[in-house]
Protein backbone atom coordinates (compact mmCIF):
# COMPACT_ATOMS: atom_id res chain seq x y z
CA UNK A 1 0.00 0.00 0.00
CA UNK A 2 2.30 2.73 -1.19
CA UNK A 3 -0.26 4.59 -3.17
CA UNK A 4 -1.45 7.51 -1.10
CA UNK A 5 1.11 10.14 -1.94
CA UNK A 6 3.75 8.18 -3.70
CA UNK A 7 4.39 10.17 -6.83
CA UNK A 8 6.02 13.36 -8.03
CA UNK A 9 2.55 14.77 -8.52
CA UNK A 10 1.62 14.13 -4.91
CA UNK A 11 4.76 15.51 -3.33
CA UNK A 12 4.09 16.26 0.32
CA UNK A 13 4.89 19.92 0.96
CA UNK A 14 7.63 20.17 3.54
CA UNK A 15 9.09 16.74 2.88
CA UNK A 16 12.77 17.26 2.15
CA UNK A 17 14.16 15.70 -0.98
CA UNK A 18 17.44 14.22 0.16
CA UNK A 19 20.05 12.47 -1.89
CA UNK A 20 19.76 8.75 -1.17
CA UNK A 21 22.22 7.68 1.48
CA UNK A 22 22.75 7.82 5.20
CA UNK A 23 20.50 10.45 6.76
CA UNK A 24 21.32 9.69 10.37
CA UNK A 25 24.34 7.82 11.63
CA UNK A 26 24.36 6.53 15.20
CA UNK A 27 27.70 5.43 16.59
CA UNK A 28 28.42 3.59 19.85
CA UNK A 29 25.69 5.19 21.97
CA UNK A 30 25.76 4.41 25.66
CA UNK A 31 23.23 5.67 28.15
CA UNK A 32 22.31 5.01 31.79
CA UNK A 33 20.02 6.77 34.20
CA UNK A 34 21.81 7.81 37.37
CA UNK A 35 23.25 4.90 39.36
CA UNK A 36 21.43 2.36 37.19
CA UNK A 37 22.79 -0.20 34.78
CA UNK A 38 23.19 1.10 31.19
CA UNK A 39 20.03 0.77 29.14
CA UNK A 40 21.84 1.47 25.87
CA UNK A 41 25.12 -0.32 25.25
CA UNK A 42 27.07 0.72 22.21
CA UNK A 43 24.09 1.19 19.88
CA UNK A 44 25.27 1.68 16.31
CA UNK A 45 23.17 1.87 13.16
CA UNK A 46 22.42 3.98 10.09
CA UNK A 47 19.02 5.14 8.87
CA UNK A 48 18.68 6.04 5.24
CA UNK A 49 16.91 8.78 3.36
CA UNK A 50 13.68 7.55 1.83
CA UNK A 51 13.41 4.55 4.15
CA UNK A 52 11.27 3.55 7.09
CA UNK A 53 13.46 2.17 9.87
CA UNK A 54 11.56 0.47 12.66
CA UNK A 55 13.13 -0.12 16.05
CA UNK A 56 11.70 -3.09 17.88
CA UNK A 57 12.28 -4.33 21.39
CA UNK A 58 10.59 -5.15 24.65
CA UNK A 59 8.97 -2.44 26.77
CA UNK A 60 11.52 -0.63 28.91
CA UNK A 61 14.27 -1.69 26.53
CA UNK A 62 15.48 1.84 25.80
CA UNK A 63 13.64 2.54 22.52
CA UNK A 64 12.14 5.84 23.69
CA UNK A 65 15.41 6.89 25.31
CA UNK A 66 17.20 6.17 22.04
CA UNK A 67 14.83 8.43 20.10
CA UNK A 68 15.18 11.19 22.71
CA UNK A 69 18.96 10.99 22.36
CA UNK A 70 18.67 11.18 18.57
CA UNK A 71 16.54 14.32 19.01
CA UNK A 72 19.09 15.82 21.39
CA UNK A 73 16.71 15.91 24.35
CA UNK A 74 18.96 13.57 26.33
CA UNK A 75 22.73 13.49 26.35
CA UNK A 76 24.31 10.05 26.02
CA UNK A 77 27.16 8.91 28.24
CA UNK A 78 29.13 8.22 25.11
CA UNK A 79 28.68 8.07 21.37
CA UNK A 80 27.85 10.25 18.40
CA UNK A 81 24.86 11.09 16.26
CA UNK A 82 25.38 12.63 12.83
CA UNK A 83 22.77 14.11 10.51
CA UNK A 84 23.89 14.11 6.88
CA UNK A 85 27.46 13.83 8.10
CA UNK A 86 27.31 16.71 10.58
CA UNK A 87 27.09 16.32 14.35
CA UNK A 88 23.64 16.69 15.86
CA UNK A 89 23.22 19.98 17.70
CA UNK A 90 22.67 19.03 21.30
CA UNK A 91 22.26 20.88 24.58
CA UNK A 92 19.64 21.26 27.24
CA UNK A 93 19.19 24.98 26.94
CA UNK A 94 20.30 25.46 23.36
CA UNK A 95 18.08 25.24 20.33
CA UNK A 96 17.71 21.72 19.03
CA UNK A 97 18.40 20.70 15.45
CA UNK A 98 15.22 21.32 13.41
CA UNK A 99 16.37 18.91 10.71
CA UNK A 100 15.34 16.14 13.09
CA UNK A 101 11.60 16.15 13.73
CA UNK A 102 10.33 14.33 16.80
CA UNK A 103 6.84 12.97 17.40
CA UNK A 104 6.50 11.70 20.98
CA UNK A 105 4.19 8.85 21.88
CA UNK A 106 1.33 11.14 22.98
CA UNK A 107 2.17 13.45 20.05
CA UNK A 108 2.93 16.51 22.18
CA UNK A 109 0.26 18.66 20.53
CA UNK A 110 -1.06 21.77 22.25
CA UNK A 111 -4.62 20.64 22.83
CA UNK A 112 -6.28 24.00 23.37
CA UNK A 113 -4.78 25.47 20.20
CA UNK A 114 -6.02 25.15 16.64
CA UNK A 115 -4.73 22.60 14.19
CA UNK A 116 -3.13 25.38 12.12
CA UNK A 117 -1.36 26.91 15.13
CA UNK A 118 0.03 23.51 16.07
CA UNK A 119 1.28 22.93 12.54
CA UNK A 120 2.81 26.41 12.33
CA UNK A 121 4.76 25.60 15.49
CA UNK A 122 6.88 23.38 13.26
CA UNK A 123 8.17 26.45 11.41
CA UNK A 124 9.20 28.41 14.50
CA UNK A 125 12.91 27.70 14.03
CA UNK A 126 12.82 29.63 10.75
CA UNK A 127 10.57 32.43 12.07
CA UNK A 128 12.03 35.48 13.77
CA UNK A 129 11.66 35.24 17.55
CA UNK A 130 10.11 38.68 18.07
CA UNK A 131 7.74 38.22 15.16
CA UNK A 132 6.58 34.83 16.36
CA UNK A 133 6.10 36.07 19.94
CA UNK A 134 3.52 38.52 18.63
CA UNK A 135 1.89 35.76 16.61
CA UNK A 136 2.91 37.34 13.30
CA UNK A 137 3.68 34.22 11.32
CA UNK A 138 4.83 34.81 7.71
CA UNK A 139 2.01 34.36 5.21
CA UNK A 140 4.18 31.90 3.30
CA UNK A 141 4.36 29.64 6.35
CA UNK A 142 0.59 29.73 6.75
CA UNK A 143 0.08 28.85 3.08
CA UNK A 144 2.58 26.01 3.40
CA UNK A 145 0.88 24.68 6.56
CA UNK A 146 -2.51 24.79 4.88
CA UNK A 147 -1.14 22.97 1.85
CA UNK A 148 0.33 20.23 4.05
CA UNK A 149 -2.96 19.86 5.91
CA UNK A 150 -4.85 19.56 2.62
CA UNK A 151 -2.40 16.95 1.39
CA UNK A 152 -2.80 14.98 4.59
CA UNK A 153 -6.59 15.11 4.21
CA UNK A 154 -7.46 17.44 7.09
CA UNK A 155 -7.42 20.80 5.34
CA UNK A 156 -10.95 21.55 6.48
CA UNK A 157 -9.98 21.04 10.14
CA UNK A 158 -7.35 23.79 10.22
CA UNK A 159 -9.34 26.14 12.46
CA UNK A 160 -10.52 23.51 14.95
CA UNK A 161 -8.90 23.00 18.36
CA UNK A 162 -6.82 19.84 18.43
CA UNK A 163 -8.81 18.50 21.38
CA UNK A 164 -11.85 18.08 19.11
CA UNK A 165 -10.07 15.78 16.64
CA UNK A 166 -10.06 11.99 16.48
CA UNK A 167 -6.89 10.00 17.22
CA UNK A 168 -6.09 9.52 13.54
CA UNK A 169 -6.60 13.19 12.77
CA UNK A 170 -4.27 14.19 15.61
CA UNK A 171 -1.68 11.83 14.21
CA UNK A 172 -1.94 13.70 10.89
CA UNK A 173 -1.51 17.03 12.70
CA UNK A 174 1.67 15.69 14.31
CA UNK A 175 2.96 14.61 10.89
CA UNK A 176 2.09 18.02 9.46
CA UNK A 177 3.94 19.81 12.27
CA UNK A 178 7.01 17.67 11.67
CA UNK A 179 6.87 18.37 7.91
CA UNK A 180 6.87 22.12 8.61
CA UNK A 181 10.39 21.57 9.96
CA UNK A 182 11.55 20.49 6.47
CA UNK A 183 13.08 17.48 8.19
CA UNK A 184 15.84 15.18 7.08
CA UNK A 185 14.78 12.67 9.72
CA UNK A 186 11.46 12.12 11.47
CA UNK A 187 11.60 10.25 14.77
CA UNK A 188 8.27 8.78 15.88
CA UNK A 189 7.80 7.00 19.18
CA UNK A 190 5.20 4.19 19.20
CA UNK A 191 3.54 6.23 16.52
CA UNK A 192 0.32 4.33 15.92
CA UNK A 193 0.17 2.18 19.03
CA UNK A 194 -3.03 3.78 20.29
CA UNK A 195 -5.00 3.63 17.04
CA UNK A 196 -7.35 0.99 15.73
CA UNK A 197 -6.06 -1.34 13.03
CA UNK A 198 -7.65 0.46 10.07
CA UNK A 199 -6.58 3.94 11.16
CA UNK A 200 -3.08 2.81 12.03
CA UNK A 201 -2.71 1.37 8.49
CA UNK A 202 -3.95 4.64 7.00
CA UNK A 203 -1.49 6.65 9.04
CA UNK A 204 1.37 4.30 8.28
CA UNK A 205 0.56 4.52 4.56
CA UNK A 206 0.80 8.28 4.89
CA UNK A 207 4.07 8.02 6.82
CA UNK A 208 5.37 5.67 4.17
CA UNK A 209 4.56 8.28 1.52
CA UNK A 210 6.48 10.92 3.43
CA UNK A 211 9.49 8.60 3.65
CA UNK A 212 9.22 7.83 -0.04
CA UNK A 213 9.85 11.49 -0.75
CA UNK A 214 13.28 11.37 0.82
CA UNK A 215 12.82 11.65 4.56
CA UNK A 216 14.38 9.06 6.85
CA UNK A 217 11.57 7.87 9.11
CA UNK A 218 12.77 6.19 12.29
CA UNK A 219 10.05 4.82 14.49
CA UNK A 220 9.77 2.57 17.48
CA UNK A 221 7.05 -0.03 17.62
CA UNK A 222 6.17 -3.29 19.28
CA UNK A 223 3.86 -4.35 16.44
CA UNK A 224 5.57 -6.91 14.25
CA UNK A 225 2.79 -6.76 11.66
CA UNK A 226 3.48 -3.10 11.03
CA UNK A 227 7.18 -3.76 10.79
CA UNK A 228 6.66 -6.49 8.22
CA UNK A 229 4.25 -4.38 6.19
CA UNK A 230 5.87 -0.97 6.23
CA UNK A 231 9.52 -1.17 7.32
CA UNK A 232 12.45 -1.06 4.93
CA UNK A 233 14.83 -1.79 7.75
CA UNK A 234 14.35 -3.32 11.19
CA UNK A 235 16.52 -2.89 14.22
CA UNK A 236 15.96 -4.99 17.32
CA UNK A 237 17.22 -3.73 20.65
CA UNK A 238 17.83 -6.38 23.27
CA UNK A 239 19.49 -5.71 26.61
CA UNK A 240 20.39 -2.26 25.33
CA UNK A 241 22.34 -3.48 22.33
CA UNK A 242 21.49 -3.94 18.66
CA UNK A 243 20.55 -7.61 18.23
CA UNK A 244 19.31 -7.28 14.63
CA UNK A 245 20.03 -4.61 12.03
CA UNK A 246 18.75 -5.83 8.72
CA UNK A 247 16.68 -4.98 5.68
CA UNK A 248 13.12 -5.96 6.62
CA UNK A 249 12.70 -8.35 3.73
CA UNK A 250 15.69 -10.40 4.85
CA UNK A 251 14.37 -11.31 8.27
CA UNK A 252 11.25 -13.35 9.04
CA UNK A 253 8.83 -12.88 11.92
CA UNK A 254 10.07 -15.86 13.88
CA UNK A 255 13.61 -14.54 13.77
CA UNK A 256 12.40 -11.15 14.98
CA UNK A 257 10.51 -12.72 17.90
CA UNK A 258 13.59 -14.73 18.85
CA UNK A 259 15.74 -11.61 18.66
CA UNK A 260 13.35 -9.58 20.79
CA UNK A 261 12.85 -12.23 23.47
CA UNK A 262 16.36 -13.62 23.42
CA UNK B 1 -3.23 -13.34 88.61
CA UNK B 2 -1.61 -11.50 85.76
CA UNK B 3 -3.78 -8.76 84.31
CA UNK B 4 -2.91 -7.94 80.75
CA UNK B 5 -3.88 -4.38 79.89
CA UNK B 6 -4.95 -3.78 76.32
CA UNK B 7 -2.10 -2.17 74.37
CA UNK B 8 -2.37 1.59 73.97
CA UNK B 9 -2.59 2.38 70.29
CA UNK B 10 -0.27 5.04 68.92
CA UNK B 11 -3.31 7.05 67.71
CA UNK B 12 -4.68 7.37 71.25
CA UNK B 13 -1.27 8.34 72.59
CA UNK B 14 -0.98 11.02 69.95
CA UNK B 15 -4.44 12.39 70.82
CA UNK B 16 -3.55 12.50 74.52
CA UNK B 17 -0.29 14.24 73.70
CA UNK B 18 -1.98 16.84 71.48
CA UNK B 19 -4.71 17.51 74.09
CA UNK B 20 -2.07 17.96 76.80
CA UNK B 21 -0.08 20.30 74.60
CA UNK B 22 -3.21 22.35 73.83
CA UNK B 23 -4.05 22.75 77.53
CA UNK B 24 -0.48 23.78 78.31
CA UNK B 25 -0.47 26.35 75.49
CA UNK B 26 -3.86 27.79 76.55
CA UNK B 27 -2.58 28.12 80.12
CA UNK B 28 0.61 29.75 78.89
CA UNK B 29 -1.41 32.23 76.82
CA UNK B 30 -3.65 33.09 79.79
CA UNK B 31 -6.80 31.47 78.42
CA UNK B 32 -7.06 28.75 81.06
CA UNK B 33 -8.61 31.34 83.35
CA UNK B 34 -12.25 30.65 84.33
CA UNK B 35 -13.17 34.16 85.63
CA UNK B 36 -11.60 35.76 82.56
CA UNK B 37 -13.63 33.55 80.22
CA UNK B 38 -16.85 34.26 82.16
CA UNK B 39 -16.22 38.01 81.94
CA UNK B 40 -15.46 37.66 78.24
CA UNK B 41 -18.72 35.82 77.62
CA UNK B 42 -20.70 38.61 79.35
CA UNK B 43 -18.91 41.26 77.26
CA UNK B 44 -19.62 39.33 74.07
CA UNK B 45 -23.30 39.28 75.03
CA UNK B 46 -23.35 43.07 75.48
CA UNK B 47 -21.43 43.53 72.24
CA UNK B 48 -23.87 41.28 70.37
CA UNK B 49 -26.84 43.27 71.69
CA UNK B 50 -25.29 46.51 70.46
CA UNK B 51 -24.72 45.08 66.97
CA UNK B 52 -28.42 44.94 66.18
CA UNK B 53 -30.24 46.46 64.53
CA UNK B 54 -27.64 47.45 61.94
CA UNK B 55 -27.37 51.20 61.33
CA UNK B 56 -28.75 51.66 57.81
CA UNK B 57 -27.79 55.33 57.78
CA UNK B 58 -24.18 54.35 57.02
CA UNK B 59 -25.13 52.03 54.17
CA UNK B 60 -24.16 54.45 51.41
CA UNK B 61 -20.81 55.20 53.07
CA UNK B 62 -19.85 51.56 53.63
CA UNK B 63 -21.13 50.50 50.20
CA UNK B 64 -18.88 53.14 48.63
CA UNK B 65 -15.97 51.90 50.74
CA UNK B 66 -16.73 48.33 49.68
CA UNK B 67 -16.57 49.36 46.02
CA UNK B 68 -13.17 50.90 46.73
CA UNK B 69 -12.14 47.65 48.47
CA UNK B 70 -13.08 45.63 45.39
CA UNK B 71 -11.22 48.11 43.19
CA UNK B 72 -8.13 47.72 45.38
CA UNK B 73 -8.43 43.93 45.13
CA UNK B 74 -8.87 44.05 41.36
CA UNK B 75 -6.00 46.45 40.72
CA UNK B 76 -3.75 44.62 43.19
CA UNK B 77 -4.51 41.27 41.56
CA UNK B 78 -3.91 42.55 38.04
CA UNK B 79 -0.65 44.31 38.91
CA UNK B 80 0.43 41.20 40.83
CA UNK B 81 -0.46 39.09 37.78
CA UNK B 82 1.64 41.32 35.52
CA UNK B 83 4.65 40.76 37.78
CA UNK B 84 3.94 37.10 38.54
CA UNK B 85 3.68 35.80 34.98
CA UNK B 86 7.19 36.70 33.77
CA UNK B 87 8.67 35.74 37.14
CA UNK B 88 6.92 32.34 37.04
CA UNK B 89 8.33 31.74 33.55
CA UNK B 90 11.76 32.73 34.82
CA UNK B 91 11.25 30.22 37.65
CA UNK B 92 10.88 27.40 35.13
CA UNK B 93 13.97 25.22 34.70
CA UNK B 94 13.45 24.68 30.98
CA UNK B 95 12.90 28.35 30.18
CA UNK B 96 15.68 29.93 32.19
CA UNK B 97 17.95 27.14 33.43
CA UNK B 98 18.26 25.76 36.94
CA UNK B 99 20.40 28.45 38.63
CA UNK B 100 18.20 31.35 37.48
CA UNK B 101 15.00 29.38 38.20
CA UNK B 102 16.19 28.59 41.72
CA UNK B 103 17.08 32.26 42.37
CA UNK B 104 13.67 33.46 41.12
CA UNK B 105 11.85 30.87 43.24
CA UNK B 106 13.78 32.06 46.30
CA UNK B 107 12.82 35.67 45.50
CA UNK B 108 9.15 34.70 45.16
CA UNK B 109 9.28 32.86 48.50
CA UNK B 110 10.79 35.95 50.09
CA UNK B 111 8.06 38.23 48.72
CA UNK B 112 5.40 35.75 49.89
CA UNK B 113 6.82 35.60 53.39
CA UNK B 114 5.72 39.18 54.05
CA UNK B 115 1.94 39.35 54.55
CA UNK B 116 -0.20 41.72 52.49
CA UNK B 117 -0.89 43.89 55.55
CA UNK B 118 2.81 44.41 56.15
CA UNK B 119 3.38 45.24 52.48
CA UNK B 120 0.55 47.77 52.82
CA UNK B 121 2.31 49.39 55.79
CA UNK B 122 5.52 49.56 53.74
CA UNK B 123 3.67 51.35 50.93
CA UNK B 124 1.79 53.66 53.33
CA UNK B 125 5.26 54.77 54.43
CA UNK B 126 6.42 55.00 50.81
CA UNK B 127 3.47 56.66 49.06
CA UNK B 128 1.30 57.87 51.92
CA UNK B 129 -2.15 56.96 53.23
CA UNK B 130 -4.89 55.82 50.89
CA UNK B 131 -5.97 53.21 48.38
CA UNK B 132 -2.75 53.53 46.37
CA UNK B 133 -0.76 51.99 49.21
CA UNK B 134 -3.35 49.20 49.46
CA UNK B 135 -3.12 48.42 45.76
CA UNK B 136 0.69 48.31 45.80
CA UNK B 137 0.80 46.23 48.99
CA UNK B 138 -1.68 43.73 47.64
CA UNK B 139 0.12 43.66 44.27
CA UNK B 140 3.41 42.71 45.93
CA UNK B 141 1.89 39.90 47.96
CA UNK B 142 -0.16 38.68 44.98
CA UNK B 143 2.95 38.67 42.81
CA UNK B 144 4.73 36.36 45.25
CA UNK B 145 1.71 34.13 45.69
CA UNK B 146 0.67 33.92 42.04
CA UNK B 147 4.29 33.59 40.96
CA UNK B 148 4.52 30.41 43.01
CA UNK B 149 1.14 29.08 41.79
CA UNK B 150 1.94 29.80 38.14
CA UNK B 151 5.43 28.32 38.41
CA UNK B 152 3.92 25.12 39.81
CA UNK B 153 1.34 25.07 37.00
CA UNK B 154 4.13 25.46 34.42
CA UNK B 155 6.03 22.58 36.02
CA UNK B 156 2.93 20.39 35.84
CA UNK B 157 2.26 20.63 32.11
CA UNK B 158 2.70 17.58 29.93
CA UNK B 159 6.48 17.21 29.41
CA UNK B 160 5.86 15.69 25.96
CA UNK B 161 4.37 18.99 24.77
CA UNK B 162 7.46 20.86 25.94
CA UNK B 163 9.75 18.30 24.33
CA UNK B 164 7.80 18.27 21.07
CA UNK B 165 7.93 22.07 20.78
CA UNK B 166 11.59 22.20 21.86
CA UNK B 167 12.19 19.59 19.19
CA UNK B 168 11.26 21.97 16.38
CA UNK B 169 14.27 24.09 17.34
CA UNK B 170 12.63 26.98 19.19
CA UNK B 171 14.29 29.43 21.56
CA UNK B 172 13.30 29.78 25.20
CA UNK B 173 10.88 32.65 24.71
CA UNK B 174 9.18 30.83 21.85
CA UNK B 175 8.93 27.73 24.04
CA UNK B 176 7.20 29.78 26.73
CA UNK B 177 4.88 31.46 24.23
CA UNK B 178 3.94 28.40 22.18
CA UNK B 179 4.04 25.50 24.65
CA UNK B 180 4.06 26.52 28.30
CA UNK B 181 1.58 29.41 28.33
CA UNK B 182 -1.11 27.82 26.14
CA UNK B 183 -0.89 24.53 28.02
CA UNK B 184 -1.15 26.20 31.44
CA UNK B 185 -3.63 28.93 30.41
CA UNK B 186 -6.65 27.42 32.13
CA UNK B 187 -4.79 26.83 35.38
CA UNK B 188 -3.38 30.38 35.29
CA UNK B 189 -6.83 31.89 34.78
CA UNK B 190 -8.38 29.77 37.53
CA UNK B 191 -5.62 30.67 39.97
CA UNK B 192 -5.86 34.37 39.15
CA UNK B 193 -9.56 34.29 39.97
CA UNK B 194 -8.81 32.45 43.21
CA UNK B 195 -6.27 35.11 44.19
CA UNK B 196 -8.74 37.91 43.33
CA UNK B 197 -11.29 36.19 45.56
CA UNK B 198 -8.71 36.01 48.35
CA UNK B 199 -7.67 39.62 47.77
CA UNK B 200 -11.23 40.92 48.20
CA UNK B 201 -11.17 39.46 51.73
CA UNK B 202 -7.60 40.63 52.37
CA UNK B 203 -8.27 44.16 51.16
CA UNK B 204 -11.16 44.46 53.63
CA UNK B 205 -8.65 44.96 56.42
CA UNK B 206 -6.06 47.05 54.59
CA UNK B 207 -7.84 50.14 55.89
CA UNK B 208 -6.69 49.16 59.40
CA UNK B 209 -3.29 50.52 58.43
CA UNK B 210 -4.58 53.44 56.37
CA UNK B 211 -4.34 51.70 53.01
CA UNK B 212 -7.90 52.39 51.86
CA UNK B 213 -11.10 50.43 51.57
CA UNK B 214 -13.77 49.39 54.05
CA UNK B 215 -11.23 48.44 56.71
CA UNK B 216 -10.89 52.10 57.63
CA UNK B 217 -14.58 52.18 58.59
CA UNK B 218 -14.52 48.77 60.31
CA UNK B 219 -11.73 49.97 62.59
CA UNK B 220 -13.28 53.41 63.08
CA UNK B 221 -16.66 51.98 64.14
CA UNK B 222 -14.96 49.61 66.61
CA UNK B 223 -12.87 52.40 68.12
CA UNK B 224 -15.87 54.75 68.43
CA UNK B 225 -18.06 51.95 69.83
CA UNK B 226 -20.57 52.35 66.95
CA UNK B 227 -21.34 48.63 66.89
CA UNK B 228 -24.59 49.01 64.92
CA UNK B 229 -22.70 50.81 62.15
CA UNK B 230 -20.00 48.13 62.40
CA UNK B 231 -22.70 45.51 61.84
CA UNK B 232 -23.82 47.30 58.66
CA UNK B 233 -20.24 47.36 57.38
CA UNK B 234 -19.83 43.64 58.22
CA UNK B 235 -23.06 42.78 56.39
CA UNK B 236 -21.99 44.71 53.28
CA UNK B 237 -18.57 43.04 53.36
CA UNK B 238 -20.18 39.64 53.83
CA UNK B 239 -22.58 40.16 50.91
CA UNK B 240 -19.81 41.33 48.58
CA UNK B 241 -17.48 38.48 49.55
CA UNK B 242 -20.21 35.85 49.10
CA UNK B 243 -21.23 37.17 45.67
CA UNK B 244 -17.62 37.37 44.45
CA UNK B 245 -16.75 33.96 45.94
CA UNK B 246 -19.68 32.29 44.21
CA UNK B 247 -19.02 33.94 40.86
CA UNK B 248 -15.34 33.12 41.09
CA UNK B 249 -15.95 29.49 42.07
CA UNK B 250 -18.27 29.00 39.10
CA UNK B 251 -15.87 30.57 36.62
CA UNK B 252 -12.90 28.64 38.06
CA UNK B 253 -14.81 25.37 37.87
CA UNK B 254 -15.52 26.06 34.24
CA UNK B 255 -11.84 26.66 33.45
CA UNK B 256 -10.68 23.67 35.46
CA UNK B 257 -13.28 21.37 33.91
CA UNK B 258 -12.13 22.49 30.46
CA UNK B 259 -8.54 21.76 31.52
CA UNK B 260 -9.32 18.30 32.90
CA UNK B 261 -11.56 17.54 29.90
CA UNK B 262 -8.76 18.29 27.48
CA UNK B 263 -6.28 16.25 29.53
CA UNK B 264 -8.65 13.32 29.63
CA UNK B 265 -9.04 13.37 25.87
CA UNK B 266 -5.35 13.43 25.13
Amino acid sequence: MRTALHSEHNHVPGATRVTPGTAIAVRDLWFAYRDAAPILRGVTFDAYAGEVTMILGESGGGKTTLLRILKGLVTPLRGEVEILGNPLKRGRMGRLDPRVAYIPQQLGLIRSQSVLTNVLTGALARTGTLRSLFGLMPAGHTREAEAILRTLGIGEKAALPVQTLSGGERQRVAIARSLMQHPTVILADEFVSQLDVVTSREIMTLARSVADQGVALVMTTHELDLAREFADRVIVLRDGAVAVDSPAREVDEAALVRAIRG
Amino acid sequence: MNLRLPPVRPGKLAMLGVSGALLAVLWHLGLADGPLLARGARNIGVFAQDLVPPDTSVLQTVAGAMVETIEIAFAGTMLGFAGALPLALAANDTVSGRPVAAAVRTFLALVRTIPALLWAIVFVVAVGLGAGAGVLGLAMYSMGYMGKLFADAFDDIDPEVVEAVRGVGVGRLQLARFAILPEAANAVLAQTLFVFEYNVRASSILGFVGAGGIGFYLLGYVQSLQYDALMMAILVTFAAVVVIDQASVRIRRRFLSVASHTSARS
